[in-house]
């Protein structure tokens, strides 16, 4: 089985950006082979040369945490120094709630607020609610901490999805609930199929506000994901490069000289 | 923000290597440690918090070499000179007191 590169469980814990674990590595890992290199000259043995070398150059856990400080994004760099994490965290919970109230307020004053179409207006609120958490959640990670791992975006995407979906599904199911009686009451009058217009209107103002309520749970998921996606379509490419670097790199014990010699002029 | 003294130091070998020439990270390292006759060494990868910092605050420029396996070249700036200068004077007048101090003590 072939040994890891001594870099790898320091990509594994710095919890940076993507792009810059990706020049970290390169970085460090060039110095290695360079300093090995300029070590083996001065008589070292490869293995000795490539141990005095990942010593001196690969971090270790205290460094790991330094450079996690040095490129935190600035956002999280101000809220972890002035004290303002629980704050932070504070504020979006009460950003996700007051939106959650704001539609729960909507459910309820948008006409035919009763049963049925009652519940599946407080579900699509529940489903706003797990959107910005999830949401909220991914963005404090992105852009406080700076680091999504890869099972953590997919988690990510899944649960928006599933919402998503879970929204249109419950505004149409709302809507058809609202508008299924109608021509039931018509016709159970007993006579000609004969509805007046402001039945119909109310009908369909009914169908209608479930339907909106759900769309607009529906866009709100789909706008905070388009909102996201740009970097963490940056986030993919940059771990994909580091993946390739790992792939690539072998244990060296002897490396190439000409590479050596020329990053030592 | 305290800087500590060690900080300082550290941060102070590393500008006077560059104020040589432009180098790379394990070129800063042997230098180091070679310059100081061992007195002072990088291990552990400590040396890169410092040249990232540096280069944050435009004390070091840094530029990216080749194309597949790229290398970072790190070169001193103006204020670079200006801090190195700067904290020579600084350490020198705070070492005096020191050897000062302890010569004094030991005297007694």
């Amino acid at each position: 089985m072939p040994r890891e590169n001594p870099l790898a469980p320091v990509e594994r814990e710095l919890r940076v950006a993507p792009r810059h674990r990706l020049d970290l590595v390169n970085e460090v890992d060039a110095d290695v082979l360079a300093l090995q290199a300029e070590l083996e000259r001065r008589g070292y043995g490869p293995a000795e040369a490539r141990r005095a070398a990942v010593a001196r150059l690969v971090p270790g856990g205290r460094v790991i945490r330094q450079l996690e400080d040095r490129h935190r994004p600035l956002l999280g760099r101000r809220v972890l120094a002035s004290g303002w994490m629980d704050r932070a965290v504070a504020v979006g919970a009460g950003a996700a709630a007051a939106f959650a109230g704001v539609v729960a307020v909507v459910a309820t004053a948008s006409p035919g607020g009763a049963g049925m179409t009652a519940a599946i207006r407080w579900l699509l609120v529940f489903v706003a609610a797990l959107m910005a958490a999830n949401l909220g959640r991914a963005a404090a990670r992105l852009w406080v901490q700076g680091d999504l791992r890869q099972e953590e975006r997919q988690l990510l995407w899944a649960r928006q999805t599933g919402l998503i979906v879970a929204a249109v599904a419950a505004g149409a199911l709302g809507a058809a609930w609202e508008g299924y009686p109608v021509p039931g009451t018509s016709v159970g009058a007993g006579g000609p199929a004969f509805v007046p217009q402001s039945a119909v209107w109310e009908a369909i103002g009914s169908v209608a506000g479930v339907a909106v309520v759900g769309l607009a749970v529906a866009v709100f998921g789909l706008f905070g994901w388009l909102l996201v996606t740009p970097r963490l379509i940056t986030d993919e490419e940059c771990e994909r490069r580091i993946d390739d670097f790992f792939a690539q790199s072998r244990p060296r014990l002897t490396p190439d000289s000409t590479k050596a010699q020329s990053h030592a002029q | 923000m305290q800087v500590t003294l060690s900080k300082r130091i550290n941060e102070l070998l590393v500008l006077a290597v560059l104020d040589q020439g432009p180098a790379h990270g394990y070129q800063i390292a042997l230098a180091v440690e070679e310059q100081t006759g061992g007195s002072f060494s990088f291990q552990h990868g400590t040396l890169y918090p410092i040249l990232h910092r540096l280069e944050a605050d435009g004390r070091l420029r840094a530029e990216w070499h080749g194309t597949g396996r790229r290398r970072k070249t790190y070169e001193i700036t103006g204020a670079g000179r200006a801090e190195l200068a700067a904290g020579a004077a600084e350490l020198e007048v705070q070492f005096r007191a020191l050897l000062g101090l302890l010569r004094g003590c030991h005297a007694a």
